[in-house]
């Protein structure tokens, strides 16, 4: 039986929370930059690759979107969750869509993308947005745990 | 208008010998969310505000002062 009280625990999930979501996204973003689904046709081990992209994207949205960490109590995810993670959690959304709303006119005016297909444009627009709300929402959670 | 809300969260819970995790567990919110109200980066809503003067054993405007 833990002796540690909802909130000691809280305090730890939620500092190794701000730590694992920015691995996940540095992670997730080596894997775009290292097997960029641009270069070459859509072969099979491409496709192999995208779904797997996909696979990945939506795990992330869902950490993004429950704050992660299921298993633990309902006590202990309400404080994870509180006033402080859901405003961080709703900057990290706005940087989000600010990316995404940035990448997206990027691949519409600039020359050199107008040839890519639409899976191309969704590729680049999810992973550039999902990386930044990530990020935004690790580096908030960080700053919060500081100076205490 | 961007005005800066002032707190004595800090002095007031030490003047009643409470840790940031005991005050926490006091108003049912994590350590974080004291930490970052008494550091001046978060703003609380009213019913946090409301609990945390509750908690304290004071009033809402002694709590919080809008900065000068």
């Amino acid at each position: 039986m833990s002796s540690k009280s909802p909130v000691e625990i809280a305090d730890q999930v939620s500092r190794k929370r701000a730590f694992l979501v920015a691995a996940a996204a540095v992670v997730f973003l080596s894997h775009v930059v290292a097997r960029p689904f641009l270069a070459g046709g859509l072969d099979t081990a491409h496709h192999a690759r995208t779904d797997l992209w996909a696979i990945n994207a939506v795990l992330l949205l869902a950490i993004l979107a429950t704050g992660g960490f299921l298993l633990n109590s309902r006590k202990v995810r309400v404080l994870l969750n509180d006033e402080v993670a859901r405003s961080n959690y709703r900057t990290a959304v706005v940087a989000g869509f600010w990316v995404a709303m940035t990448a997206s006119m990027g691949l519409f005016v600039v020359p050199a993308f107008q040839g890519l297909g639409a899976r191309e444009a969704v590729y680049i627009i999810v992973s550039s947005s999902l990386v930044a709300a990530l990020l935004t929402f690790s580096l908030l959670e960080y700053r919060a745990h500081r100076d205490a | 208008m961007h005005e800066r809300l002032d707190n004595c969260l800090r002095e007031r819970r030490a003047r009643l010998d409470l840790t940031q995790a005991e005050l926490a567990t006091m108003v049912g919110v994590s350590r974080k969310t004291i930490n970052t109200v008494e550091n001046g980066v978060f703003i609380p809503s009213t019913v946090l505000a409301l609990r945390l003067a509750r908690a304290l054993g004071t009033s809402v405007e002694r709590l919080f002062q809008l900065s000068e």
